[in-house]
């Protein structure tokens, strides 16, 4: 078989040894996996043993790109980060945008898969089939654009990507990020972290190869045939105001978590639109490589007392979590804290999600000015949230607490501050409301797989009943027309969420934005468009139903890597908060009633045992994990 | 009337589609370093640039074995693969850096317009690319170069 759309190549680098080596890609892996987060997945199960401690050197971080990653199919400038979370204990995995995908392929390799750790800092450099560990102790201390530009400065190399870490990383805080190309973030997770106990500062990448495909007057029209579907996305909705675009429409929706996920719904929404970024912040857009919709903004603050420099920022995640949920209708200091956030490597999300669960435990009392080194810690005050950021990034004071994710911070803390602790499985939980959006988010939180509470990864599944999107899945066995969104059983919830997840898996697998998927299916890359490029790529015969056959090979195979490590029916929780009524706006009063009746209905569509949550011995079988099903099922009672 | 291609700077995102298109149009891979466009970002700036050969000849001129010929129907630049020996001479030539060698071959990469049909400009997403009717293009040829006597902050 020859491998088109790969470089057919695994960079091994053992930190401990100072060594690197390459190995091919496994055949029998590249066809039941195709690559990306499935390939990584086999890599973690089959080398990480269970419960072994993520800032060991037993850990793993392995960068992946797809088959179709680097290639004239739209979208595709994914790298994606699986390993142990040290947030989670359970499967990490967090994406980035920017080049740095695209260019590890055409240095040769597909995946880098980093184990050990050294003992002083070092950087990788990889560039056309030639890799080294340098040294990187005048890079330690540095924040991230910092240490991009020194790297990109004496290497010389103008073309050249770098992913890194800053000192969130370096200071292990639980939610570091890895940062690609200065501001593209695979922020979930704590990638960031993993790095920062390897000693690993940064990876550059440069390379100059080329990518073939098996039928490449083929697969040159498919792709040109999928860039002008999406292409009309570049002028409205994300392409025109970013990502940051849905906030006023989640507003009005009462789906726009506010203070802690108390409330859902946001007086200033206005003043912290897409709309209002555009208008006075933004230079430019700015695409990833291979993307049609450019939703990045090249965006400042000219001038006042949050300027900053140019840089990519005012996600939507990161407007939300840094401001909304605290109060802060300010847009200008919400753009200065997520570029803080940038240039250190913290997580927006988490970042904000924990400052805002600080400022109710403040509220409360349970918290006080002693742990605060004497600032008072109030809704709607830039001031705290960006103070609170420097302080989590030092581990000064009460940041010493947040920097170890919510999760952590409410089990030392105590006294009922578990209750509005908002996280599944110790990932903080986004700015996507379970109750005001959609039940289905529900079931995504709690199920949390395969990283925990998370609203992207596998999909956003608000699409289906929130938005009304079929992604063109209707013929696929998508049930259409969808439910009202506040609906919880007996409405199909389950069976559809289950082939959400299939398709939204794709992207991570296949090496492509989630974000070309996700919309209706004259603009997207729909099933039918993926299957074709993928075929005439590869030379595999991958027809739609193959694609989501190696998606759901995959998703249990995440969801057993979890199971391995302690989770099961009894981890699939929401926190109190989430399930409660919410206080005020459109949605007043709407909570979850039944989340056990909606995970049953899950389980039985996704052929998992009831009783456990674990994915039943015959069903890993019949996707050919039947050695992951013996190794799951050996201690308990046969299913 | 031949047409040129052309450029409307502020509509480029620098999302390398361009590139890929080229290489994948004259080689069946796809290559940033086999591509006959380039597109160049300047992260500190609000730059993103396709660079691409303007068609002007002088290297025409620079070719010690005349590789180097004009394509009377398209007016393009056609290198003939057979007669090039690799030498450089055209790509130090090229004031615009829009010329290069193709690594795997060693034979000079310039733009050749695809034969009035460049696979760039219809694999650009933001339409920040076009192949028009020399007049029309001038216009735009002319507002770009006055930007030169801009100074970028």
């Amino acid at each position: 078989m020859d491998l088109h759309g790969y470089a057919g190549k695994i960079l091994w680098v053992d930190l401990s040894r100072m060594e690197v080596r390459e190995r091919e890609l496994d055949r029998e892996l590249v066809k039941l996996y195709l690559g990306g987060t499935g390939y990584a997945a086999r890599i973690l199960w089959d080398m990480l043993k269970a419960g072994i401690d993520p800032l060991s050197p037993d850990n793993l971080l392995i960068a992946a790109t797809g088959p179709l990653t680097g290639t004239l199919c739209p979208s595709s400038g994914s790298i994606e980060f699986c390993f142990k979370s040290p947030l989670t204990g359970i499967f990490g995995e967090s994406r980035a945008g920017g080049s740095f995908g695209p260019k590890l392929k055409f240095a040769g390799y597909d995946f880098i898969a980093i184990k050990g750790r050294s003992e002083k800092p070092v950087y990788l450099h990889v560039r056309d089939g030639v890799a080294e560990l340098r040294d990187a102790s005048h890079l330690w201390g540095k924040n991230v654009h910092e240490t991009t530009d020194i790297l990109l400065r004496d290497l010389a190399e103008p073309d050249a990507s770098v992913a890194c870490i800053g000192q969130a990383g370096e200071n292990q805080v639980r939610f570091a990020s890895i940062m690609v190309d200065y501001d593209r973030a695979a922020g979930r997770c704590g990638g960031g972290t993993v790095m920062g106990a390897k000693r690993l500062k940064a990876i550059v990448v440069d390379g100059h190869g080329e990518i073939s495909a098996a039928k490449p007057e083929e697969f040159f029209e498919a792709a040109m045939e999928a860039i002008n579907a999406i292409k009309v996305r570049a002028n409205k909705g994300l392409g025109r105001h970013g990502t940051l675009s849905g906030l006023i429409n989640l507003n009005k929706s009462g789906a726009l978590p506010t203070r802690n996920f108390k409330t859902c719904n946001f007086e200033e929404a206005e003043k912290v639109s897409g709309q209002t970024l555009s208008e006075k912040y933004l230079i430019k857009k700015r695409s990833c490589f291979a993307c049609p919709i450019g939703c990045g903004r090249y965006i400042r603050v000219p001038a006042g007392d949050y300027q900053t420099p140019p840089h990519e920022g005012a996600e939507y995640e990161t407007v939300d979590m840094l401001g909304v949920q605290s109060m802060i209708g300010d847009l200008e200091a919400i753009i200065k804290a997520g570029y803080l956030c940038n240039i250190y490597g913290l997580d927006t999300i988490s970042a904000g999600n924990v400052i805002a669960f600080a400022i109710e435990a403040y509220e409360r009392g349970i918290i006080t000015e002693k742990d605060t080194g004497g600032i008072k810690l109030r809704w709607g005050d830039p001031e705290v949230t960006l103070t609170l950021i420097e302080k989590i990034v030092k581990r000064e004071d009460i940041g010493r607490l947040l920097a170890e994710g919510v999760k952590r911070a409410s089990e030392r803390l105590g006294r009922g501050s578990e209750e509005f602790a908002c996280h599944g499985k110790g990932l903080e939980i986004p700015a996507h409301d379970p109750r005001g959006t959609s039940k289905s988010l529900a079931i995504q939180y709690a199920v949390g797989n395969p990283r925990g509470a998370c609203h992207i990864e596998p999909v956003w599944a608000p699409l289906w009943d929130f938005l009304k999107v079929d992604m063109g899945l209707r013929r696929y066995g998508l049930p259409w027309p969808p439910p009202s969104r506040f609906e919880e059983t007996g409405v199909r919830r389950g069976e559809a969420y289950r082939l959400l997840i299939f398709f939204g898996e794709l992207a991570g697998i296949l090496g492509v934005c989630r974000f070309s998927l996700q919309t209706v299916e004259e603009e997207n890359l729909n099933l039918d468009r993926l299957s074709r490029l993928m075929t005439t790529l590869t030379g595999l015969d991958l027809k739609p139903q193959d694609l989501l056959k190696v998606s759901e090979r995959v998703y249990n195979l995440k969801r057993c890597f979890n199971v391995r490590e302690g989770v099961d029916r009894r981890s699939d929780r929401l926190p109190k908060r989430v399930m409660e009524p919410i206080a005020s706006g459109p949605t007043k009063g709407v909570r979850v009633e039944n989340l056990d009746g909606m995970l049953d209905e899950f389980y039985d569509a996704m052929g998992w045992d009831r009783e456990t949550g674990i994915p039943r011995r015959e069903k890993l079988r019949e996707l050919g994990l039947g050695d992951v099903a013996e190794e799951i099922w050996r201690s308990r009672p046969s299913k | 009337m031949v047409k040129s291609l052309v450029v409307i700077p502020d509509r480029c995102t620098g999302c390398h589609l361009c590139e890929l298109a080229c290489s994948q149009r004259h080689y069946g891979v796809m290559s940033i370093e086999r591509s006959r466009i380039h597109v160049v970002r300047l992260h500190h700036q609000p730059v993103d640039a396709p660079i691409f050969c303007l068609q002007c000849g002088l290297c025409m001129a620079s070719c010690p074995v005349n590789a180097i010929e004009r394509d009377p129907k398209t007016g393009a630049i056609i290198v003939r693969e057979e007669r090039c020996i690799g030498c450089g001479n055209c790509v130090h030539t090229c004031p615009y850096g829009a010329a290069s060698l193709d690594p795997a071959t060693k034979k000079a990469l310039i733009c050749d317009l695809c034969g009035g049909d460049p696979a760039c400009v219809k694999a650009c997403p933001v339409d920040a690319l076009k192949y028009l009717d020399a007049d029309q293009a001038a216009k735009y040829k002319r507002v770009n170069f006055s930007k030169l006597q801009m100074v970028v902050k």
